[in-house]
Order: structure tokens, then sequence, then C-alpha cells
């Protein structure tokens, strides 16, 4: 009934009543209308799947036959004969209307499970509700069969036998961090420069490896030495490398064969028949060779993705579509027509479509973590190209167009943005801002590759490539920078420290000792005692962490292995090595900081409270702490009032700035296995919702239960008092270029003030302010609480609403309650 | 305090704590062990203002500047 | 019925004994044609969806 009473409705009345979803509806093609909605969403809805969506169970069987069958092979290629057998063997689908094909599972609704990843998963998948594939008792006994025959083998399994006991007990404890140290869940950067700018494609890179076989087998047929001993075990990497890309080519060729069956056989529509012949070509042409036409570089691309995702769960999507594929949409829309654009934004929309329909399953803490989404794809647009020059242009514009008209809440998009980007892309940038898709993100782009020049040593030009290798983190696209793992295992609960220096390292809601022991904090005489034991506190918690990821990342080559991956990385190609191995690599490590804030907040109102003041003794306040508050409002809220971040206070910003520089000190101090920095990076997801109820009571007024602050650096939701400047200001103490990687800023604009011209001079005076103090980070909501609270009434009728959550967007109606208040209760700026 | 909904009626803490409306305000949601309803409740006077649904809240701030901005066409 | 039967099985050139079965499927949210490799000689089984071209 709704959508009838819309479709009467005007494209210009609808944009009155700003409801920017019913207008995309109108606007798109009737094929982008198809296929969004033919989308089965793979994201958690509150922590739960969407009925009808289901784990599949023909990849792991296939995938645990051949690598059972060839138990006596080294890693890599035991891995590539059992992925190229899912290849050979899986059921593959196209969509009606696509022009783009490739999935991770055998039908669109269908879930990726990565069964060699970890136990723990699979026992969770074991007893997931609604998630098993008819008739249930089949799959049941299936999914039980084959947890038996991985329990114990899978790389986590191996990591936590070799892990020091008391670093694998307190992690997994999931009080301190989150994620799993293993590329099964982990995500790598794709070297494009290799795969798009020097133009190779899968038969390239096989004449390749044949020459790098030819070169190792001359010299292991020779003069026998040390120096010709690890090129054995490289022989056989390039081997895998090999039979998992032919194994690619044919799995495109599949595709094509089932292109051109539909179009003889079954399709009586002309225009239809013509482009499913389009996409048998598309098919035939790529991954074997480089794109030749928009539609087969998109192909190329999307393959490459779906392919390292069937090898590994990949929970992140680094990409810069519209850099690496502007030389086609150049060549196919402006130098030889041989596609109008409008043609061209049907392609990019459904680009971003297949990609949102990618989803695997994942555990309930991830799920909680990142409510509505199976990962944070986030596409890095814009910038600048190599020799410093904008690199932005007609595609960057129909990217944001497209974004528009699909309003998918993954990929979601990050500007690189930089003083010379014209005012017709800025105002694409805020259109898709007002349209309330909460994306694109603004990043400065001077600042972050001086950022990666300065923690990395990337050089300037790598620098220059750069991507965002999961939510904020900067990474290049190189040989040598571009990162094959990030596990987000190296994800710190921050807000921990704060609370073990206050307990004596004893943490009160899972009931055991974690941190060291730095002391009865009744006892510290005064604010350098307690930050000292903050300081011990936050290096013992990300040394943990840390450990656990470099670990895993060393021992994943024998743990796990990555041949398509190593495939498609120039080092790895050249070397015989996995592309995981650190050698190569120049390192490109950062610590996640969920929870952040509330220690600068914490450290705050316990100075000014307790020590300065006096108002409180240190046993007053860890009593009130280890009650939750309980009958004692008014202490709280006299805390709550206590100097609070964002507000441009140098009370509390100083000591914000004194804790961002103790962890940036010793971020030099640990070492990631290629010998590089870990700097802290704070940000949240929507970890500030899963650990809710896992971080305790805090000086900052917080009860245990009670959502933390909504990311990065970000002031807590209704604790900025003072109007956006301040918040800038605050923000803009930070050097963000040697404080820490990046620092996420979230920011919520009233959708009334930012309309027509005035808005867009107002915000973009806004983003003058922002870059002028040397931000690197902006991303914003800009939707009102009544559409929210409506679509908290009506769900059915607001499933396009889309909202910015932390370093990524959801559909607003796919996010827990809980979550959907914290968005709500954060502070509406007027600019 | 006494369930609007139900009349249970216990001292505060029985009352199971969800999540504050705000943490600057003393409004915070809590469930009733007996009925299950969700209340905001005033955690100063300890009594239950109202019992929350979806999409109802007594709180929900922005700038002020909601309904006040110039329009701009 | 065995997949060499169906007008919906399309042998392999180069190996007439294993060949693509096509199904059309319409689920709840969208329509599509899926294949997977089969023997010839093989039955079809009940849960297919043998459809007419």
């Amino acid at each position: 009934m709704a959508q009838a009473a819309k479709i009467q409705e005007s494209i210009e009345d609808l944009e009155k009543k700003q409801e920017w979803w019913w207008i995309a509806e109108k606007k798109r093609s009737k094929r982008l209308d198809y296929l969004r909605k033919a989308v089965w969403k793979k994201g958690a809805i509150g922590g739960n799947y969407a009925p009808g969506v289901k784990v599949d169970l023909e990849i792991p069987v296939l995938f645990t036959q051949m690598y059972n069958w060839w138990k006596f092979d080294p890693p890599m290629l035991r891995r590539a004969k059992a992925n190229a057998h899912i290849l050979d063997n899986m059921t593959i689908f196209i969509t009606d209307h696509a022009q783009l094909v490739g999935y991770v599972g055998t039908t669109p609704n269908t879930l990726l499970w990565r069964i060699d990843g970890a136990s723990m998963v699979n026992e969770e998948l074991y007893n997931e509700p609604g998630v098993m594939p008819e008739p249930e008792q089949a799959s049941l006994k299936k999914v039980a069969d084959l947890n038996a025959a991985w329990a114990g083998q899978t790389a986590v399994d191996k990591v936590a036998r070799i892990l020091d006991p008391e670093d694998a007990v307190k992690f997994l404890s999931g009080a301190i961090g989150w994620g799993a140290p293993t590329s099964a869940y982990g995500y790598s950067g794709k070297d494009y420069e290799f795969l798009f700018a020097q133009r190779n494609g899968f038969l390239d890179i096989i004449e390749k490896i044949d020459e790098a076989i030819e070169k190792a087998e001359d010299r292991t047929m020779g003069a026998p030495g040390p120096d010709i001993l690890p090129l054995y075990e490289r022989l056989q990497n390039w081997d895998a490398m090999k039979m998992i890309l032919e194994a690619s080519i044919r799995y495109a060729n599949r595709y094509a064969r089932l292109a051109r069956i539909i179009a003889e056989n079954y399709e009586t529509d002309p225009t239809r028949k013509e482009e499913l012949i389009r996409l048998a070509e598309t098919c035939e042409h790529v991954p074997a060779h480089a794109p030749r036409s928009l539609q087969e570089s998109l192909q190329y691309d999307h393959f490459v993705q779906v392919l390292a995702r069937i090898e590994a769960l990949e929970g992140a999507w680094p990409a810069r579509p519209d850099y690496y594929h502007w030389p086609m949409y150049h060549k196919d829309v402006n130098v030889e027509k041989n596609i109008t654009r409008e043609e061209a934004l049907d392609l990019v929309g459904e680009f971003m479509i297949r990609a949102y329909e990618v989803g695997g399953f994942g555990p309930r803490w991830a799920r909680e973590g990142l409510q509505g989404i199976t990962g944070t794809w986030v596409w890095t647009l814009g910038g600048v190209n190599k020799d410093g020059t904008d690199a932005c242009n007609d595609l960057t514009v129909a990217f944001l167009q497209a974004a528009r008209m699909v309003r998918v809440a993954n990929p979601t998009f990050a500007f690189r943005w930089h003083p010379k980007v014209a005012d017709d892309v800025m105002r694409e940038v805020f259109e898709c801002i007002r349209h309330g898709l909460g994306y694109p993100s603004i990043r400065n782009d001077p600042v972050l590759i001086q950022n990666a020049m300065h923690w990395h040593g990337h050089p300037l030009e790598e620098a220059r490539t750069w991507v965002h290798q999961a939510c904020m983190s900067p990474c290049p696209t190189t040989k040598h920078g571009v990162q094959p793992m990030r596990m987000a295992s190296a994800t710190a609960n921050c807000a921990k420290m704060v609370e073990y220096a206050l307990h004596n390292g004893y943490d009160f809601v899972v009931q055991m000792q974690m941190g060291p022991k730095t002391g009865d904090a009744a006892k510290f005489k005064d604010f350098e005692e307690f930050f000292a034991a903050w300081v011990k506190q936050m290096e013992w918690l990300t040394n943990t962490l840390v450990r656990t990821v470099n670990l895993g990342r060393y021992k994943d080559p024998e743990f796990f292995g990555r041949p398509f991956l190593s495939a498609t990385y120039e080092r790895a190609v050249e070397s015989g090595l996995d592309a995981v191995s650190p050698v190569g690599e120049r390192g490109n490590c950062w610590i996640t900081g969920f929870t952040w804030v509330e220690n600068a907040d914490s450290l705050a109102a316990v100075k000014k409270l307790v020590f300065d003041d006096k108002k409180y003794t240190m046993a007053e306040l860890l009593d009130a702490l280890r009650t939750n508050w309980e009958g004692r409002e008014d202490m709280r809220l006299d805390f709550v009032k206590a100097p609070k971040w964002g507000n441009d206070d140098d009370y509390v910003d100083d000591i914000m700035l004194r804790c961002l520089r103790e962890v940036a000190r010793h971020s030099r101090e640990i070492q990631c296995p290629c010998g590089n920095t870990w700097p802290l990076l704070p940000e949240n997801v929507s970890g500030n919702i899963h650990y809710s109820s896992i971080v305790g009571a805090l000086p900052n007024g917080r009860r245990l239960g009670d959502a933390l602050y909504d990311g990065g650096i970000s002031p807590g939701p209704g604790l900025d008092k003072k109007g956006p400047t301040a918040v800038l200001k605050s923000c803009g103490k930070i050097d963000h270029v040697g404080d820490g990687r990046a620092f996420l800023l979230n920011q919520r604009l009233s959708p009334t003030q930012l309309a027509g011209e005035k808005g867009y001079q107002l915000w973009k005076a806004y983003i003058k302010t922002w870059a002028d103090l040397g931000l690197d980070h902006v991303q914003f909501n800009m939707v009102s609480d009544e559409t929210l609270r409506a679509a908290q009434r009506d769900p059915e009728k607001y499933q396009e609403v889309i909202v910015r959550v932390a370093g990524y967007s959801a559909h607003f109606v796919d996010i827990s309650r809980k979550t959907q208040d914290n968005i709500i209760q954060r502070t509406i700026q007027g600019i | 305090m006494k369930c609007t909904e139900c009349s249970f009626e216990a001292p505060v803490a029985k009352f199971r704590y969800l999540y504050n409306a705000r943490i600057d305000a003393s409004i915070a949601l809590r469930q009733c062990p007996q009925c299950q309803a969700w209340l905001a409740v005033d955690e100063l006077s300890g009594s239950v203002k109202q019992k929350v649904g979806p999409g109802e809240a007594p709180w929900g701030k922005s700038a002020g500047i909601e309904g006040l901005a110039e329009d701009a066409r | 019925m065995k997949y060499k039967e169906s007008k919906n099985f399309f042998p392999y050139p180069e190996n007439p004994q294993r060949g693509d079965y096509v199904e059309r499927v319409v689920d709840p949210r969208q329509a599509y044609y899926k294949v997977k490799p089969v023997n010839a000689e093989d039955e079809i089984p009940e849960s297919a969806s043998e459809f007419q071209k």
C-alpha cells in the first residue's frame, strides 16, 4: 500500500520531504531496480540472519573431499587443489538481467562458510538457528560430520596450540580484543598495480610463473649448495599458483558457457540474448586476459574479489574503482563511444550490487560488531595520481551518482579530499551525504599520505596509491606496499585500559585477573600515579593482542596458505613465497582502538573530582563503579559533568593528547613481522554496542550495559555541548600524522539546515575548517530523528534508509534497537 | 518502584538495567522482571516515567535547530 | 530419468559422459538459471527442477 502511494508522488514532492529512498526507486533503470530488489541481504539484522538466508554446504564438502585426498601435499598446493576442485564443480548461476556474474556461494541466498578457519566458528554455525538448508536434519548431519573432520585442524586451532596459554585464555575471553588471527577471517589488499595498471591477465601471470619455474629448475638441477634449498618449496608454491589461476580461468568459462546455453536454448527476448552473448564474451576474455572494455574491467575486478573470497572469507574490500577502471570507462564512454553514460551507470550500479550481495557466515561477536553488514566494503574514491595531480574523473562522479540510485549500505565510499578537488565533484559528494547515505566519509589526502610515509616509510609515489585497507587505514596497492593480511584481531577494547587501572588489573565483568597488578587505586596519591597505571595497562593490552596477531601472520603460510592471492601479487609471483609471508612486504599494521575516548573522559573526571576538587575519594568512586552506580545517580551525574572531550577544553583535551602520545611511543617499541610499527587507529564499527555488556561502569558516568561512545575520536553522544566548531578544535589538537594512524570522527547534521545551495555552501565551509585544522577523517549522518523514529515503528516502509554507524554504513532497520537508539542520541550539529 | 504495566513493586535495583537514554540525563531503560515491559525510569527519583515501545522515546536531542533552521529554498 | 535424457542436459564436447545440467529457479527475490557438472548416466534427483524450455 505504502509503495503504491509513493509511486503516485512526484520526484519533486518526495524531494521536498527528503524521502530519498523513494526517489532512488523512481530514478534508477528497470534493470537496476530489479537487481537491487533481487539481493538477499546477508548482513545480520540485530545479530540474526534474515529468513531464507542459508549457509552454503556444497563448497565446504567439495573443499574437504579434495583437501583430505591430498593430505601429503604442502599447504599451498593442497589448498590450490582443493579450491580448484570447488571452482570446477560448484553450482554457478546467472541472475535475470545481470551483466556481471560471480558469487561466493552456489545460490543467491547462500552464505559462504570457510570451514578451515576456526572450530569455534564451525560449532557456532551448527547451533545457529535458521541457516541450515532444507532438509534441515540432513544438513545438520552434514555439518556435524564436517565439524568432526575439521576439529583441531583449523587455522585458529593450530595457532591456539602454540600461543602462550595465558595469552590464549585472555584473548579468547573476548574482553580485550576481537577477531581471529588467521587469513581465513582477515582481509587482503589487492595488488591493483600488478593486475590493472600493468595490465596482467591470468595468462600473462602464468607466463611469468613459468619463467620463474624454469629459472628455478635450472638452478635446482645445477650445482648443489644452500642457496638452492629454499627453491624446492617455492617450486611447489608456483605450481599451486599456476594451478589455481588455470582453475579460475575455467571457472569464468563456465559462466560463459552457461550464458551461451541460456541465449541459445531458453531466452526469447532478443535484447537479453545479445546481453548474454556479450556476457559470454566477457567471461571468455577475463580473467584470462587484461580487459578491453568497462564491462570486462569491472568483471575482472569482481572475479578477483570472488575468487579471493572463496579462498578466504575476507572481512573487507580494499578497492579504488574510479582510478583503476577509469581507462576502460574513458575508452568506452568518451573515446570510442561504445556505450552511453547511462549504460555505464547501469554497469557501475550493478558492480556495487554484486559487492553488496557478498556474504559469509560470521560468528555472533562479529555480527554484533558489524551489524547490518558482512564486512566493511569501504571503496576509496578521488585522491591524487602518483604525480600528485587530481585523480578525480567522470567515473568518480558516476560512482557517486550510482550510489544514490542503488542505495546499498555496502560498498560504502570514502572520498580522498585534497585542495584541488573540483567543485562539481564536491557537489556530488555532498549530494550523497544529503541523500542520507552516510557516505562518502571524507579523508584528508595530504595528511594521510604524510601519515603513511611517517609510520610505515612508504615512498611518496606509493603512498599516493593508497586505498582503505578496511574502514579507515590507508594502504598502498603496490608490490611492496600491498598488505596481504590484516587480521581484525589487532583490535583493542581500549576502555579496559582505564578499567584495569582502576581495579588493579582485575576484570569484574569476566571475573578474572586480566591485566598486570598496577596497584590499589584507592591508595594512589595523585593523578600521575593513576596515569602511570593506565600506561602499564595500555602497554600490556596492546602487547597481548599484537603478539597473537604477529604469530598468526607468521604461521599463516603453514597453517592456512593463499595460492590465489599469491598468484595475484607481483612479489609472490617473483619470489615463489606465499603472499602472506612477511618477506618482501614493507609492513602496514595498525591497532584498531575501539572504545578509545572513554579513557580520556574517565581520566579527566577522576583528576577533577578526586584529585583536584577532592569532592569524592577514590574509594567512594571504586565502590560506586563496582555497584554500577546503583542508588548514586547524583554522584554519577557529577562525574558526567566533569570536563569532556569535544568541547575545546584543554583540561580533558590535554589528557587525550597524553594518552595518544603514550600509545604512539609504544607503537614504535612493538613491531610487526615485517619489522614495522603498530600505530593506534581509534574507531568503533559497532563495537561500542558489542562491548556495552563487557565494559564495566566507568568514571565518565557510564554503567555496565550502556552503549559506549560511537566512534574513534567522536565525543560521547550528547556530551559535545559547545557546537561543531568546538568538536573540530578538540580534534584539531591531535597531530593526525604523528599521534596515530587515523582518527574516526562522526558528525550528525541536520537535513533541514543543509537543504539547497545554502546548505552546500555551509557544508563546504565546514569542510574547509576541518581541513585547515588538519583532521584526517569525518563522516556524516544527515537524517532526522523523526525519520529514524518512524523507521523504528514501521521498518517495512524504511528498508533503504541508511545510517553511518561508524567506519561503515548500514540500513537502519538492520541494526539492533540499542544501536538505533545510540545513533539517534548523537547530537545533531547546527553548522 | 512500581511497574506501570503490571503493578509489580520492588526496589529499583530489582528492575533489570538495560541501558541509558543519554549518558547526561537520568532517564534509563529498565525491564520489569515480572511482565518484561521496557520502562523509562528516572534514576534520580527512582520512578517509572512511561513504558517504552519501538519508536517511542522520552529523549532524543539535537542541537535545537530542528524546525528552527531557515528554509534555504 | 537420467541426465542424458533431459532436454536441460548439455554434454561437454570434449567429454560427452559429463555435462552441465541447467535448472531454472524463481526464489522470493529473484529468478536465475543455475548449473552444475553432472555425469550423463546418473539419475536426476527428485529435488531437481526439470523445467520446460
